[in-house]
C-alpha cells in the first residue's frame, strides 16, 4: 500500500508538472488577450520540425538551429497576432476559425515534408538513465522536465507578481478599459504576452522530446490537455492552471495504478465536468490572470 | 416553313436527305467500333484503394505499382496489359465505398485491392457483395489482419467468396501459430522467460487475443498457460495514449520476465523511449508489429528501442529470391522503403496473375475464384496462397515475418526463424551495458 502511494504521489508529481508546462502558454493567452486559442498547438509543431528543418537541412548544430526556431516561433507569433488575433478580435468565429487553420496548414506541410519515414527527432536528451525515488522508478529526463516545468512556472509567477510588465498584464487581464485609461499601451502589452506564451511550449517540446511523441499532429494532443486545464483551473487564471495541472496529474496518476491507464483520460475529463457543474468559473474563477 | 409543316408525304428532297444521314452514321459507326480494340487486348484493370495521406497506404500503392510495371515488361498477364488505377480513401468509409463503386461500376475493374485497416476492408466487402451480382469483381484486403475480413467468407460463403485477405498474420493465425507455437518458444528457449506481463492495444484486430475466437482457440493468456507460461500482468492501452510508464511500473512490480506486446497502431515510439528507462527497462519487449519494427523507428528513439524484439518484414533477408530485390527497387525505383502491407500487396497481385494464368481467362471470375483458392506462387516473404475455403493468406510455414531484436548501432538483427538468423538474441542489459 506505501509502495502504491508513493508510485501515485511520484507521478502525480511529474504528470502535473508536465501539464503545467504545455498550458501555461494556454491560459497567458486565455488571461491577457481573452483568446481562446485554437492554434496553440502549433508552437509545439514548430519547435519539432523547425529545429528539424535547421538541423537537416540548413546543417545547423542543435543549438543553433534551436535559437533560430525560438526567433521564427516569436515572428510567426506577432504575425498571427498581427494578421489574426487584432484584425479579428470583435469576429470571434473568425479568429477561431484562422487561429486553427494557421495550426493545420503548418501541421499538415510537417506531415508532407516529413512523414514517419522521415525519422525526425530532437536529440534534446539532458540525461540518460533513470533515478530511483524510493520504490518508484523515472528517467532522469522526465525529470528534468518536471523540474524544469517548476522553475518556468516560478518565473512567470515572479514575471506577474514582482515585475512592471507583470502588473500591467494583470492589470490588463482584469480590466482592460481602466488599463487604457491609465495609459498602458495596450497593443504593445499584447505583443509581449505573444511572445512570452510561445515560451513554455517551446521549453516543454524541447525537454519532453526524448519521452513523449513526436508526430505533425501533436498540437493536437497539446491543445487538448491545455483546454482541459484551463477550463478546470479557470479559464486565462495562471494560479488556477497550477492547480488544475496536478489536479489533472493527481488523477491521471491515480487512475493508472488502481484501475488502468486506459481510463486516464476519460476519468479526468468525467472529474472536469463534474466539477463544472459545481463550480462554473472553474477552481479558482475565470477572467482574471492571478 | 412550308417544307417542314406540309400534311404532305415527304418529299423527294427529305427522303434523300434521310438516306444520307442513316449512311453516315452508319459508316461513322463502323468505324468508331471498328478501331476500338477487342476485348481481348483490352487491358486487365486492378483498382487499388487507400489512404493516400497515410504512409503504409503510399508504401502499399508503390508495392502495387512496382508489381504492375514488372508484369507489363514481362509481356504482361496472358498477352495483355495491366493497368492499375489508383483512388484516395482519404481514411474515410464513405469515401472507400464511393470510389469502389466507382472503380466497379464506372472503370469495370477486374479486382479491387483496399490497402487499409480491417473497418475499410469490410466496408468494401459491404458494397463488393451488392455489386457482386451485377459486377463480378474479385477484393483483396492486403492491411487488415483481423478475422472480420474473412469471417465473411467463412459465415457465408456463396455472399462473400469473392474476397480474399493478405496479411503476415490474421487473428487466427495470431492464436493458432503466433501464440501457440513461436512465441512461447522464443519466451522459453531463448529468452529464458515464464512470467510474462501482456500489453494489448484497444483495437479490433486485438479482440482476439484478448477474448479468443469460439471454436478456434482461447484467449492468448490461457494459451499461454497451457504451453507453460505464466501470465502475471496484463492491460489494455488505447491508441491516442502517450504515457506508458506507469505501465511500466507495474510490470517490474509484477515480477515479469519478458513483456508481450500485441501492438501495432499506438504510438510506439514514445512507449518503446518510456520503456527503456523505466522500471523496466531490463525486462525483454517483444512487439508483435508496426512502426518498431521500420528501420527509422532507430533515428525515431534515438536509439532507445536498443534490446527491443519485433516482428519485422522490412529486414534484409532473403526469405525467397524475391525479396532482396523488392526491397531495394522499392527504394530505388519508386523511392519509398516497403513497410507493412507493400509485401502483401505486391505478393497478392503476383498470385493473382498465377491465378488468371492457370484459370486461362478473365471474363469467368467463378473461374478465377476457384484458381486462386489453389494457387501457390513464389512471393517475397515466402510462399503466396490462399486458403481454399476462407480466403486468408497461408501462414507460417508459407508466409514468414521473421523477428528481430535491435541490437547495437542500430542492427536488426534477424533472431527467428533459425534458417534465417542473423544473429543471436541479447539482453537489453547486456545490449546496454557492452
Amino acid at each position: 500500500m506505501l509502495e502504491l502511494l508513493q508510485s501515485i504521489i511520484v507521478y502525480s508529481f511529474v504528470f502535473g508538472s508536465i501539464y503545467l508546462l504545455v498550458s501555461l502558454g494556454f491560459s497567458l493567452i486565455c488571461g491577457i488577450l481573452r483568446i481562446f486559442h485554437l492554434g496553440y498547438g502549433l508552437s509545439f509543431v514548430m519547435a519539432i520540425y523547425l529545429t528539424w528543418m535547421f538541423m537537416t537541412e540548413l546543417k545547423l548544430g542543435v543549438t543553433l538551429s534551436i535559437i533560430l526556431m525560438i526567433l521564427v516561433q516569436f515572428a510567426v507569433g506577432m504575425l498571427i497576432h498581427w494578421g489574426i488575433f487584432q484584425r479579428y478580435l470583435e469576429e470571434e468565429e473568425k479568429l477561431l476559425t484562422l487561429s486553427l487553420l494557421a495550426y493545420l496548414v503548418f501541421a499538415h506541410f510537417a506531415n508532407y515534408r516529413y512523414p514517419i519515414t522521415a525519422g525526425v527527432h530532437l536529440p534534446t536528451t539532458i540525461m540518460y538513465g533513470a533515478l530511483s525515488i524510493g520504490v518508484t522508478t523515472i528517467s532522469y529526463q522526465m525529470f528534468i522536465a518536471a523540474i524544469t516545468a517548476i522553475f518556468v512556472t516560478l518565473v512567470f509567477v515572479f514575471i506577474f507578481l514582482k515585475t512592471k510588465l507583470g502588473l500591467i498584464m494583470r492589470a490588463v487581464s482584469q480590466n482592460l478599459r481602466g488599463s487604457m485609461l491609465m495609459g498602458v499601451n495596450v497593443g504593445l502589452t499584447y505583443w509581449y504576452a505573444i511572445i512570452l506564451s510561445t515560451i513554455p511550449p517551446i521549453i516543454c517540446t524541447l525537454t519532453i522530446a526524448p519521452f513523449w511523441s513526436v508526430d505533425p499532429f501533436m498540437g493536437e494532443s497539446m491543445l487538448s490537455i491545455a483546454i482541459l486545464i484551463a477550463i478546470l483551473g479557470g479559464l486565462g487564471n495562471l494560479k488556477g492552471s497550477i492547480v488544475a495541472s496536478y489536479a489533472i496529474g493527481f488523477i491521471h496518476s491515480v487512475v493508472s495504478f488502481v484501475y488502468t491507464s486506459r481510463f486516464m483520460g476519460l476519468v479526468a475529463l468525467i472529474v472536469t465536468l463534474i466539477m463544472l457543474l459545481v463550480k462554473p468559473e472553474g477552481l479558482c474563477g475565470a477572467e482574471k490572470l492571478w | 416553313m412550308r417544307l417542314l409543316y406540309s400534311r404532305e408525304a415527304i418529299t423527294k428532297m427529305q427522303a434523300v436527305i434521310l438516306v444520307v444521314i442513316i449512311i453516315a452514321a452508319s459508316v461513322g459507326a463502323a468505324v468508331y467500333y471498328g478501331t476500338l480494340p477487342r476485348p481481348e487486348a483490352q487491358p486487365i484493370k486492378i483498382g487499388f484503394i487507400g489512404n493516400l495521406q497515410s504512409p503504409y497506404s503510399l508504401s502499399a500503392k508503390a508495392a502495387a505499382q512496382m508489381a504492375i510495371d514488372e508484369i507489363n515488361a514481362a509481356g504482361g498477364i496472358l498477352g495483355r496489359k495491366v493497368m492499375l488505377i489508383i483512388e484516395d480513401s482519404k481514411g474515410q468509409v464513405p469515401k472507400c465505398v464511393e470510389v469502389y463503386k466507382k472503380l466497379v461500376m464506372v472503370d469495370r475493374v477486374l479486382a479491387v485491392i483496399i490497402a487499409e485497416n480491417v473497418e475499410m476492408a469490410v466496408a468494401g466487402i459491404g458494397v463488393g457483395a451488392e455489386l457482386y451480382p451485377e459486377y463480378p469483381h474479385i477484393l483483396f484486403s492486403t492491411i487488415g489482419s483481423g478475422d472480420a475480413i474473412w469471417n465473411h467468407v467463412k459465415d457465408n460463403y456463396d455472399k462473400y467468396k469473392f474476397v480474399f485477405q493478405t496479411y503476415y498474420y490474421t487473428s487466427t493465425g495470431y492464436l493458432t501459430v503466433l501464440a501457440k507455437e513461436q512465441l512461447p518458444d522464443l519466451f522459453k528457449n531463448t529468452v529464458h522467460a515464464t512470467k510474462v506481463a501482456r500489453i494489448n492495444e484497444d483495437m479490433e484486430w486485438t479482440k482476439p487475443i484478448r477474448y479468443g475466437l469460439p471454436g478456434v482457440a482461447p484467449p492468448v493468456r490461457e494459451i499461454y498457460e497451457q504451453q507453460g507460461l505464466t501470465v502475471v500482468y496484463e492491460t489494455t492501452v488505447s491508441r491516442d495514449q502517450k504515457m506508458f510508464v506507469t505501465i511500466f511500473e507495474q510490470i517490474a512490480a509484477a515480477g515479469a520476465e519478458v513483456i508481450d506486446c500485441s501492438v501495432g497502431y499506438i504510438d510506439e515510439a514514445a512507449f518503446v523511449k518510456q520503456w527503456s528507462e523505466s522500471a523496466a527497462r531490463n525486462i525483454p519487449l517483444y512487439i508483435w508489429g508496426g512502426l518498431a519494427g521500420m528501420p527509422v523507428a532507430w533515428n525515431l528513439t534515438e536509439g532507445k528501442v536498443l534490446g527491443v524484439m519485433v516482428g519485422s518484414s522490412l529486414v534484409r533477408v532473403p526469405i525467397t529470391p524475391k525479396t532482396i530485390p523488392f526491397m531495394d527497387n522499392m527504394v530505388n525505383k519508386y523511392g519509398t522503403g516497403p513497410i507493412f502491407g507493400s509485401h502483401t500487396t505486391y505478393d497478392t497481385i503476383y498470385g493473382f496473375k498465377k491465378a488468371i494464368e492457370a484459370a486461362g481467362r478473365v471474363d469467368d471470375v467463378e473461374a478465377l475464384i476457384h484458381a486462386l483458392e489453389n494457387v501457390r506462387e513464389v512471393a517475397v516473404l515466402g510462399t503466396i496462397g490462399w486458403h481454399p475455403r476462407y480466403h486468408y493468406n497461408l501462414p507460417y510455414p508459407y508466409y514468414i515475418t521473421p523477428t528481430i531484436q535491435w541490437q547495437k548501432n542500430g542492427a536488426m538483427v534477424v533472431i527467428w526463424p533459425s534458417n534465417l538468423a542473423t544473429g543471436q538474441y541479447k539482453s537489453p542489459a547486456e545490449l546496454r551495458g557492452g
